[in-house]
């Protein structure tokens, strides 16, 4: 049972100010960086949640499908620009992003995805291909400042990133629309 | 965990005996052979103007005013990095592909073919303004400097013509994977699968980068983003080299330990190390542009990071290699802690010179990992050293690589043998050619740590003492130049007396198996879909923030530049 401890070690690196301060003064990578990385904490620290109080994720998270709706809320709140802007000048805001990503959205996405078919699993990474394109577009063509904290070329600095990420998905999409594992095993 | 899957069924065993009565089918031979013919053809040529260069250094020859040093040089980088290089993997791959898939599916074999009249093609478009001194820009070809838009359209031919190839491999490994389910791609199918990957999806940024060349060369649009020319251009001669280094290493892993009669490294370690090599190429590009204005420096030290994790798999060869020669030597009855050495076959050519390319990529990789570094970099950029730095790691690690592979690979594609002469001919190739690249790339190194620049005809300028102070080194540069102009000759020999005149007989494609008592390697290293969305994420990670900053922050444009 080692991978709880390495995510805890984690997110503990991530907390640590020179790291937290280095990530968050670029826009994109606070948001592409820290912030996938303090979900992936919790993806390796929900073994422990789930032997802890297995009754409460097989009774509340029984087919997977609330774990993914609490994901994908957490996931869609800290992609908006303010609460970004808010996590910098509020100190209960950053707190709460460094709660809410790592066991909010990082454990309970462990927990659901084994349990989900393959309709879900598709459908969440749909959802995020179409989240991330809308906001590529805005971050990219929005015609004023998004974030008080962060420059103009930064903001479409990341408005690529999320185009690029959603470009990759889409290829992962094809792919495996394309191929049909069971043929080849 | 996931489930696992045997690694031979009953049609690995079917097709193993049909290829060992009948050899490769005469239409693979010939496809193989044509890409071969052209490969060795372009070494015989590359090597020519390759002395001419050296010469010409040493102060020993003046070049004619219709063939001048940049012309020569462009030629001789095209010849060798783009010819030799592709012609040869391809060639080598798809060999190994018919061998281990049971022969090429008959609409493949058709798209190899057209890749290569596609690239022969393109390969003159470019050549003939390179001849008439309308494209003396070097194989890199940045802008602002410009040629004649003929030789970019002579490129664009070449890429379509490597992207037939890759995607004849891929639909190859498919069909294969839909007759044989449950099994994993035959090890050096695995290779050329990586190895194709790279291709297509390096040669997408030069696609680019010369799409947007083309315009400008005709005067159609005025002016060109220099910094995203030269950033498109380097994501695809990083990974240029490095397919060819992971073509070299696929020998080292596959056929090497076979050649020594061992078995091969850990199939499972040996996929995960083309899996990151795949993973991690492209962004290394970043390092050929260190020296770049207009990249802030965060950003090159993130890429100084990304380039020195590809050190990481390499680094993995390095053990695993040593890992099997002294487990097979051993073995063998090998004793001491290095006495078993003596056990390994030194006289066999097909051994003696991927060993030696691969002892080049020690101190080749040392020499590497030194320029990634930002502070070296500024010592050694654009001087010899460079020329030096790469002679060892294609002239020496990948060149001799695949001429180690000839000596098998020619025999078993034209259905002869590799005779005991031809075998001595080799290793004393072999030794020339090592100390050759010694001499020549060692006088590089050195002369370029005294400031000698690279792409710089010979000039005293003036009479300086600092560049009179060059002229020994450049003296022995010829040297070695000589030495390996010899080595190219006994090379070119061999290759086309193996195909043409040696006694007909059947040579064996070797192929080392596992070790017996080794698990059976996970399912998930099949997921190449997967691993192409890493590629891209980390491609991504890598270029968003320059790209944009290059574009919106944009310097105004500039016009083509005729330099010469
Ligand atoms: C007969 C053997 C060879 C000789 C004598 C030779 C010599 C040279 C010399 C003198 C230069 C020019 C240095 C300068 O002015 O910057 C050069 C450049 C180069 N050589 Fe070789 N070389 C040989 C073989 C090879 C091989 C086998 C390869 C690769 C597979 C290779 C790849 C290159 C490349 C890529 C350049 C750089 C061209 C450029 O800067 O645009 N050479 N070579
Ligand atoms: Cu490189």
């Amino acid at each position: 049972m080692k991978s709880p401890v390495y995510g805890l070690l984690l997110l503990l690196a991530l907390m640590l100010p020179p790291i937290s301060n280095l990530l968050e003064s670029i826009m994109i990578t606070h948001m592409h960086m820290q912030m996938p990385l303090l979900v992936v904490s919790g993806l390796f620290m929900a073994k422990f949640f789930q032997n802890r109080f297995p009754e409460f994720f097989s009774k509340w998270n029984e087919n997977g499908v609330p774990g993914l709706l609490l994901f994908s809320i957490i996931m869609m709140y800290w992609s908006l620009p303010r609460t970004m802007d808010e996590a910098l000048t509020l100190t209960s805001v950053e707190v709460f992003k460094f709660i809410s990503l790592p066991f909010l959205a990082g454990v309970p996405l462990r927990d659901s995805w084994p349990k989900l078919n393959s309709f879900w699993k598709h459908a969440l990474i749909i959802f995020f291909t179409i989240l991330f394109l809308a906001l590529g577009w805005l971050y990219i063509w929005s015609p004023v400042q998004l974030c008080n904290n962060y420059l103009v070329i930064e903001q479409i600095t990341l408005g690529w990133g999320f185009i690029s990420t959603a470009f990759a998905m889409v290829v992962y999409l094809i792919y495996s629309y394309f191929m049909d594992f069971s043929k080849y095993e | 965990m996931e489930t696992v899957i045997k690694q031979s069924g009953k049609t690995q065993v079917f097709k193993d005996k049909a290829n060992k009565i009948m050899g490769i089918s005469l239409e693979d031979a010939k496809l193989t052979k044509s890409y071969l013919s052209v490969a060795f053809l372009a070494i015989l040529l590359g090597g020519i103007l390759g002395l001419l260069q050296g010469l010409n250094r040493a102060g020993m020859l003046e070049l004619p005013a219709w063939l001048n040093y940049y012309q020569v040089l462009t030629a001789h980088g095209l010849l060798l990095v783009v010819v030799l290089s592709a012609f040869f993997t391809i060639g080598y791959f798809y060999a190994g592909l018919s061998h281990t898939l049971g022969g090429l599916l008959p609409k493949v074999r058709k798209m190899a073919w057209v890749g290569f009249w596609m690239k022969i093609f393109g390969f003159v478009l470019a050549v003939i303004p390179i001849l008439m001194n309308e494209a003396s820009v070097m194989y890199t070809f940045y802008p602002p400097m410009a040629a004649s838009p003929i030789f970019y359209i002579g490129l664009v031919f070449i890429v379509l013509g490597v992207w037939m190839c890759a995607f004849g491999a891929f639909i190859n490994v498919a069909s294969w994977r839909k007759r044989n389910p449950g099994q994993h791609i035959p090890i050096l199918s695995f290779f050329a699968t990586g190895v194709f990957v790279l291709l297509f999806f390096g040669s997408i940024p030069v696609a680019i980068e010369v799409f947007t060349i083309i315009p400008w060369a005709f005067g159609w649009v005025e002016t060109i983003n220099v910094m995203v020319a030269r950033t498109l251009f380097w994501a695809f001669g990083h990974t240029l080299v490095n397919i060819w280094y992971l073509t070299a290493v696929s020998a080292w892993y596959v056929i090497v330990p076979k050649v020594i009669g061992g078995r091969r490294w850990n199939d499972l370690l040996t996929r995960i190390v083309v899996i990151a090599l795949v993973i991690m190429n492209i962004t290394g590009g970043f390092h050929h542009q260190i020296i770049d204005p207009g990249i802030s420096e965060p950003v090159k030290y993130m890429h100084v990071f990304m380039s020195l994790a590809i050190g990481f798999p390499s680094l993995m060869t390095a053990y695993a290699m040593f890992a099997v020669f002294e487990r097979t030597a051993r073995r063998k009855g090998g004793k001491g802690i290095v006495g078993w050495y003596k056990k390994l076959p030194w006289g066999d050519v097909r051994f003696l010179a991927p060993f030696i390319a691969m002892a080049a990529f020690i101190p080749a990789g040392a020499g590497g990992i030194a320029q990634t570094t930002n502070q070296l970099n500024q010592v050694v950029h654009n001087t010899m050293w460079v020329v030096g730095h790469f002679h060892l790691t294609l002239g020496m690690s990948v060149v001799m690589t695949f001429f180690g592979l000839s000596y098998w690979l020619i025999p078993y594609v034209s259905k002869r043998v590799l005779t005991p002469q031809i075998n001595k001919l080799g290793v004393i190739q072999t030794i020339i050619w090592t100390l050759g690249m010694i001499i020549m790339s060692g006088a590089m190194h050195w002369v370029g740590l005294l400031g000698s620049p690279r792409r710089t005809s010979y000039s005293t300028y003036f009479d300086n003492a600092t560049a009179l102070s060059w002229d020994p080194y450049l003296f022995f540069l010829a040297i070695g130049g000589t030495l390996l102009m010899i080595g190219v000759l006994m090379q070119v020999y061999a290759v086309f007396y193996l195909m043409f005149f040696a006694p007909k007989g059947n040579t064996e494609f070797p192929i080392a198996e596992v070790e017996e008592d080794e698990a059976p390697t996970p399912r998930w290293t099949e997921r190449w879909g997967l691993w192409v969305v890493c590629m891209i994420v980390l491609v991504g990670m890598a270029y968003v923030i320059p790209l944009v900053d290059f574009i919106v922050n944009a310097p105004p444009g500039s016009p083509p530049f005729k330099t010469w």
